[in-house]
């Protein structure tokens, strides 16, 4: 049952078209409502003319801020209106809705509104808008409230500032050998979830209906609510089958809109978004610069690093403050760094919001660790592999904010599993001959001279979010059972088969005997969504508890009826059997039949939230995640062919080793890490979203450069098992973390097959060929580049420099 | 704007899954829009609407076609077969079960497009190498999987539709 791989619970209705996804849905009598948006991403808003959208046949109300609550709302500072007033902050801004009694009229609609803007110069990147004496992309943000009263080092364009400050870094810095210091930059990465955002909203008997295809029900059912100024309980969310989410899926996006009109109206209103509006509004991972010094010995002991971190919150803040938690747990978690000081900055820009996608902000920031260390080491002179082993963290280290690492052993597993399956020393004298055979005193025309070959490695540390979780177990009276939770199925098969066969194993049935539910606020406990590989941990933990008592009762009343006592009973395959005495059986339906009629139907519910791990509250300010709970371990190792004539990059190999606790399905867990690794090379290689003074310039999928099939190689994986006693059967998070050492891996094979740091995301072959002819020696780059960076005098691009102390 | 109010309709004829209709469409009206709202045949996707993802492909006489760029009165008098024909009411095809074996279905929004794709590569090429299964793939795009399982589950179905062909 555990570790097997039964078919999910819903590939049939998938396979067959009939699964009925959120943008499937319709109702009977429904309208539709679109948003008109700003078209420029800052200014003041002069006029709104909606007459000649009210000209639109089938067009019904154009409605504008004077319409709607007035307020702002949000999830950690309420600064986002229901619809601009005054200004605008983004291009993509909601500023009038049109409803309408078809799709094609409203959306004709909301082009139709006459917005005259009066244009103002955007505040385009966090590094403008830092600058000092930069406008203030909302000049009113000391009226913005914050969710708890909690000060985040709100300041000006300064959304959040977490601040890390032991304060003897010039000591370390002093006593160094070697000063390396690094800047490493990534752009945004689109979920490019297939499934549009929709809604699909009733107002029924005081209270409203949205039905919608979201990772995070409850979540949505607050927001709505905060946004339409009612209580939690007036709002039901009921989800459907979702499209794809990666975290786009998060938070509220249309449906709030459609709630309020759906209640002005009193008709049902469905809404979706265009396949541009998709793009404009997209939550994307954000943008960020890391800025890393480190004060390095000779004999490789790092004594200090100082960390600055700038991520791009974009117009509104979303998660972003809370996000800026994360370096916390990724310098000093992995590798030893020395006495840390750690400053991070969310900041305000004129760009649509960023926010939540797979892996928050670990890609960059893996990316910027990882990029690090190969440079540490090649100013050092030491094999990459030999120096991460010497600086692995140790069982019983502290991270940043003081949370011991009890595990992380784990990691030297790793690299050890790795190298069984492929040496790193093959490698590394494999590459390093097929560099001297690419000499120019090699014959020209020799096989491959145009390819040059690389390796590199990133670690990681990843946590399960802990956020709470609610699960009732009943069990039927044919002897199934239903499973009723909020959990959501967002793809990973995380509900369609770990739930499934968590409960199936602790109640003694096939997997095809439970059922779960579709998430409903109004029947079931809290749910915290699908995000941060959370659901097979905290849900699959809360319904084998109530799975357990199920069984229990299932014991007590199946005792009385074969006589003998709960403890020599036996539940397999759905049948209550005395130990030793088969023949003798009673079905589960049997033992629930008998229950129903007499006591009362077997049913029970349990709860589970993930404890906060020990830590120094003190440790830093600004702080919203505390711990780094159910942490996973993670290695992966790539290699590339780059070719030099092209730029084009080559994923020749790529190795996983990853830790999961324990693995429910097996198959699924493959098509997690399979898939991770297909996002992550897409944000390491080819990937764009460009800004453009502050407006995004890709606007078709083709545009954004997503891996197709012919671009992503088969991944090899070592799974490894772990069991956390917390877990349900030991199970951990596995689905989320694939992704996130991805983009440094690959930076750092590239950055060694051609001896020219890549610091900076993505690796296109228009980069790589900037790369090469940047370089003042030509291809003989590709040979240098193991030489000791100390030697190379005037390497500026390298970030890197060397002094004696 | 498609479908927009006002607009001349066309009368149009096509054979969907087996069932032949006539249809008053609006001018203009996608092939997609035209399954979706009209025959309530929801298993092709709406989702780039741009003709780049291929969750909307169905099969034109036996070849695949992005239906959102498509409009319905240019495939007049043809033969279509969506996801929802393949197995009908029956068994689910050996490229269907090889999907489930393979754990190749995540969230499903672009199964369907995948599965019309790889019904038509099969029935082109019965015996196909990995390379002509992921040329095949090219225009459809799955953000879940990175495609190794879907392209085993292929690769499987083939070889289980050659033996049975053969026993």
């Amino acid at each position: 049952m555990l570790g097997s791989n039964p078919a999910r619970s819903d590939a049939d209705a998938k396979l067959r078209g009939e699964a009925v996804f959120g943008a499937d849905l319709a109702s009977p009598g429904m309208l539709w409502a679109a948003v008109s948006r700003s078209p420029v991403a800052a200014g003041h808003i002069r006029s709104i003319d909606v007459a000649s959208a009210l000209k639109v046949e089938g067009v019904l109300d154009v409605l504008t801020a004077a319409d709607v609550p007035d307020g702002r709302t949000g999830v950690i500072v309420n600064d986002i209106p229901f619809l601009a007033v005054e200004h605008v902050a983004y291009e993509g801004e909601p500023v009038a809705m049109v409803v309408a009694d078809n799709r094609a009229s409203a959306e004709a609609g909301a082009q139709a509104v006459g917005i005259d803007i009066e244009p103002t110069e955007p505040v385009s990147t966090p590094e403008q808008a830092l600058a000092p004496g930069a406008r203030l992309v909302h000049p009113d943000w000391n009226r913005f409230v914050v969710a708890g009263g909690v000060d985040i080092g709100r300041d000006g364009n300064v959304v959040a500032e977490v601040v890390h400050d032991p304060g003897d870094l010039d000591e370390a810095f002093a006593a160094a050998d070697v000063v390396v210091e690094g800047t490493y930059r990534t752009p945004r990465q689109y979920q490019a979830h297939l499934e549009p955002k929709m809604a699909l909203a009733t107002y029924e008997s005081g209270r409203y209906t949205i039905e919608v295809s979201h990772q995070y029900p409850f979540r949505l059912r607050d927001r709505v609510a905060q946004i339409l100024g009612v209580a939690p309980s007036a709002v039901r969310v009921v989800g459907h089958h979702i499209g794809g989410g990666f975290g786009a899926k998060l938070d509220v996006s249309l449906e709030a809109f459609a709630a309020l009109l759906a209640r002005r109206f009193r008709r049902p209103v469905r809404m979706q978004h265009t396949a541009l509006e998709e793009r404009l509004v997209a939550p994307c991972r954000a943008n960020a610069m890391v800025a890393v010094r480190s004060a390095v010995r000779r004999d490789g002991t790092i004594l200090a690093t100082d960390v600055e971190i700038v991520s791009d919150s974009g117009a509104y803040a979303n998660n972003g403050p809370a996000l800026s938690s994360i370096p916390m747990f990724v310098f000093g978690s992995i590798y030893r760094v020395g006495t840390a000081r750690i400053r991070t900055r969310n900041v305000y820009t004129n760009t649509a919001p960023t926010g939540a996608y797979r892996g928050v902000n670990g890609p960059w920031l893996v990316f910027a660790n990882e990029r690090h260390m190969d440079a540490i080491a090649d100013a050092l002179g030491r094999d990459r592999r030999d120096f991460r082993l010497a600086s692995l963290a140790r069982d019983g280290d502290l991270m940043r904010n003081g949370q011991p690492l009890e595990e992380v052993s784990i990691l030297r597993e790793a690299f050890d599993r790795v190298d069984e399956l492929v040496p790193w020393r093959d490698i590394v004298s494999r590459n390093q001959r097929q560099r001297d055979a690419a000499a120019p005193s090699s014959p020209p025309a020799e096989a491959g001279a145009d390819v040059l070959r690389g390796a590199g490695q990133a670690a990681a540390i990843w946590l399960t979010n802990p956020m709470p979780g609610h699960a009732t177990v009943k069990l039927n009276e044919d002897g199934t059972a239903t499973v009723i939770t909020s959990a959501t199925e967002n793809g990973s098969g995380a509900v369609a088969t770990g739930l499934r066969q968590i409960a199936a194993a602790t109640l003694g049935l096939a997997a095809e005997a439970v059922t779960i539910t579709m998430p409903d606020t109004d029947a079931t406990g809290y749910d915290a969504g699908s995000q941060g590989s959370r659901t097979t941990h905290v849900v699959g933990r809360a319904i084998a508890d109530a799975s357990a008592e199920v069984r229990s009762q299932v014991l007590d009343r199946a005792s009385q009826m074969l006589e003998a006592v709960p403890e020599d009973l036996v539940i397999d395959a759905g049948v209550v059997t005395v130990a030793g005495v088969p023949a003798a059986g009673l079905t589960l339906g049997a033992v629930a039949q008998a229950a129903t009629w007499s006591d009362g139907p077997i049913t029970a519910g349990a709860s589970y939230v993930t404890p906060t791990p020990p830590h120094d509250p003190a440790c830093a300010t600004g702080m919203l995640i505390k711990g780094w709970p159910t942490p996973t371990y993670h290695l992966h190792q790539a290699e590339v062919s780059v070719d030099v004539v092209t730029g084009r990059v080559t994923v020749d190999r790529y190795v996983v080793c990853q830790e999961v606790g324990r693995a429910i399905h097996p198959d699924a867990i493959t098509g997690q890490i399979q898939g991770g690794v297909a996002q992550g090379l897409g944000f390491a290689l080819s990937e764009r979203v460009d800004l453009d003074h502050g407006r995004y310039v890709q606007r078709t999928f083709k545009a954004h450069g997503l891996p197709l099939a012919e671009d992503v190689p088969k991944v090899e994986m070592i799974v490894m098992e772990h069991a956390d006693p917390a877990g349900p059967y030991g199970a951990k998070g596995a689905a989320e973390p694939p992704i996130v050492p991805v983009a440094a891996a690959v930076a750092n094979a590239v950055s060694d097959a051609i001896g020219v740091p890549f610091d900076t995301l993505p690796i296109t072959p228009e980069a790589v060929l900037e790369a090469l002819e940047a370089e003042p020696n030509g291809e003989a780059v590709a040979r240098a580049a193991r030489e000791p960076v100390l030697n190379r005098d005037g390497e500026q691009e390298r970030d890197t420099t060397g002094r004696a102390s | 704007m498609p479908g927009a109010a006002g607009e001349q309709s066309v009368s149009i004829r096509l054979i969907v899954n087996d069932r032949r209709h006539q249809l008053e469409t609006p001018a203009g009206e996608t092939l997609l829009g035209t399954l979706r709202e009209r025959l309530a045949l929801t298993g092709p996707k709406e989702a780039c609407g741009e003709g780049e993802c291929g969750a909307c492909t169905v099969l034109v006489d036996g070849a695949p076609v992005a239906s959102c760029i498509l409009a319905a009165g240019s495939v007049n008098g043809r033969t279509i077969l969506t996801v929802e024909g393949l197995a009908g009411t029956g068994e689910l095809t050996a490229l269907q079960q090889a999907f489930v074996s393979h754990a190749a279905v995540q969230c499903g929004y672009c199964t369907p497009g995948l599965l019309m794709v790889l019904t038509a590569l099969l029935d082109d090429t019965p015996d196909p190498s990995e390379a002509d299964v992921r040329r095949a793939l090219a225009g459809t795009i799955c953000r879940c999987t990175g495609y190794q399982q879907i392209i085993e589950a292929a690769l499987d179905a083939a070889q289980l539709m050659i033996r049975s062909a053969t026993s």
